[in-house]
């Protein structure tokens, strides 16, 4: 599955606090990934990119299955 | 609350909407504000709170106050206290909306960044065991006075690069301002004289930086070096952000962490949680900003005519986003009333969100995980000191335990 974030991300840092493993934050506390390139989720990590997406104050993040 | 505060009956000038007369600023019995948000919510979507000379619309439940958030050209944040449209200070940027906004959220976004408050965090910690020591043979203290007022605030201080001698200082001032803050026409004079005294100060502090480059871990000359379309930031904007800084930095801190300390007090299995995980604090911190948000309340001026939510907006009116109702509205949220110090799905609005979303919101997650590991491994087990009622100021100007009597075994 995949993880996209939007760029309505405004630096909450939720997702990347859960998950600094798949998440990174850039100097004024976006998240890396703002309204760019979406990042792979391993099979055995579907409920943790559930619980980023539903971390997030305004719904920025979108898991899609592909 | 009151019983009757709430009228069936429908104004003449709002069709269809309950009317209601409720002061926001007043003091009341610990945790009533909470249950005042549950009942205005599970009484209606929205209510028409009037005052004499005014009123405004009440938004209750997390839907509308979402919408709220992500839709600020409809809801501006020229003025955020519905009671009051036109206030005598001007927070920047908190009261700046687009296209200004982010340029200055640009300049102060990096000084209070998770990387920042990563680096700030060893210097945060030390600060705060220096607060706990002296409390420990003691075996008892008010957590207010004796901590929350002044651990956050030399936190702070130290954050921006003022001298921690100041601390009491500040927490002097925030005092008065937030008397005043939420509507209280007898707060109102302490509420001029602590602006203009910490304007002054501010003065003063940006007078002996002026021409000089930028220091190491101070705020002043980073913003006096800092350009807003590439001319320097004007002396007024200065003061205004100076002031703001202040104002929301060392009051909301110390408001979070009195409820937190007086849930874990009466909940010792949340307490022997962290106990025995540390690393579980961040999680029980996001949960405390949801259940025990100090944002009764966030308002916004409409600034054209919409149909919002069932409601006819007119350009000019006030409208009051409901957070505490929304952060415990059983619609949006699982086991809504319940405190799960490990909720993950935790997309709270106790920092707002949209564009302004709290600025200092990585700083205070920070400071309060760490209060929260450093007390704990001081003074594991503690307790109520007091039967005696507990307030909390009114939730106009955001909510705060006034006093929090512990006490502990000592050598425990």
């Amino acid at each position: 599955m995949k993880l996209q974030v939007t760029t309505a991300c405004m630096g909450h840092g939720r997702c990347y606090s859960l998950a600094p493993q798949l998440l990174e934050s850039d100097d004024e506390g976006f998240v890396t990934i703002r309204g760019g390139d979406s990042i792979e989720i391993p099979d055995d990590q579907r409920e943790l990119a559930v619980e980023l997406a539903g971390t997030c104050p305004e719904s920025a993040i979108i898991v899609t299955d592909a | 609350m009151e019983p009757g505060t709430i009228s069936e009956v429908k104004g003449d000038e709002v069709t269809g909407c309950p009317v209601m007369h409720q002061d926001f600023s007043q003091t009341r019995n610990l945790g009533d504000y909470w249950a005042l948000a549950n009942e205005l919510r599970e009484g209606c979507p929205h209510f028409y709170n009037k005052y004499s000379g005014g009123g405004y619309w009440v938004f209750t439940r997390h839907e509308a106050v979402k919408d709220i958030y992500k839709t600020p050209e409809i809801f501006s944040s020229e003025s955020i206290t519905p009671w009051e449209p036109n206030p005598i200070y001007r927070f920047v940027p908190t009261q700046v909306d687009a296209p200004d906004h982010i340029k200055y959220r640009r300049i102060l976004n990096p000084w209070f960044s998770p990387k920042a408050m990563e680096a700030a965090a060893p210097m945060m910690r030390e600060l705060c065991r220096n607060f706990i020591e002296p409390l420990v043979a003691k075996g008892r203290c008010d957590f207010i006075e004796d901590f929350a007022l002044l651990y956050p605030t030399a936190a702070f201080l130290n954050v921006i690069g003022v001298p921690v001698s100041y601390t009491e200082q500040f927490a002097e001032w925030v005092d008065m301002f937030f008397g005043g803050f939420g509507g209280d026409p007898e707060g109102a004079e302490n509420m001029a004289t602590a602006l203009s005294e910490m304007r002054a100060f501010w003065t003063e502090q940006l007078a002996t930086r002026r021409g000089k480059p930028h220091q190491e871990g101070d705020l002043f000359t980073y913003l006096l070096n800092s350009t807003f379309d590439d001319k320097p930031l004007d002396e007024e904007v200065l003061l205004d952000m100076c002031t703001v800084l202040t104002l929301a930095g060392l009051d909301t801190t110390r408001a979070e962490l009195g409820y937190m300390f007086h849930h874990l007090a009466i909940n010792p299995e949340d307490r022997q949680k962290l106990i025995d995980d540390p690393e579980l604090a961040p999680l029980a911190v996001e949960e405390t900003l949801r259940y025990y948000t100090i944002i009764f309340g966030d308002g916004r001026k409409v600034t054209r005519d919409i149909e919002f939510h069932g409601v006819q907006l007119q350009k000019g009116d006030m409208v009051y986003a409901l957070v505490s109702g929304a952060n415990r509205d059983p619609r949006h949220w699982e086991r809504a009333d319940e405190f799960v110090i490990d909720r993950k799905k935790n997309n709270h609005f106790g920092f707002a969100s949209g564009p302004h979303r709290c600025l200092g919101m990585h700083l205070a997650r920070r400071e309060m995980a760490i209060a929260v590991q450093e007390w704990l491994s001081l003074i594991p087990d503690f307790e109520l000191d007091s039967d005696v009622q507990l307030h909390e100021r009114g939730g106009g100007a955001m909510m705060a335990l006034e006093r929090l009597p512990l006490r502990w075994e000592l050598g425990s």
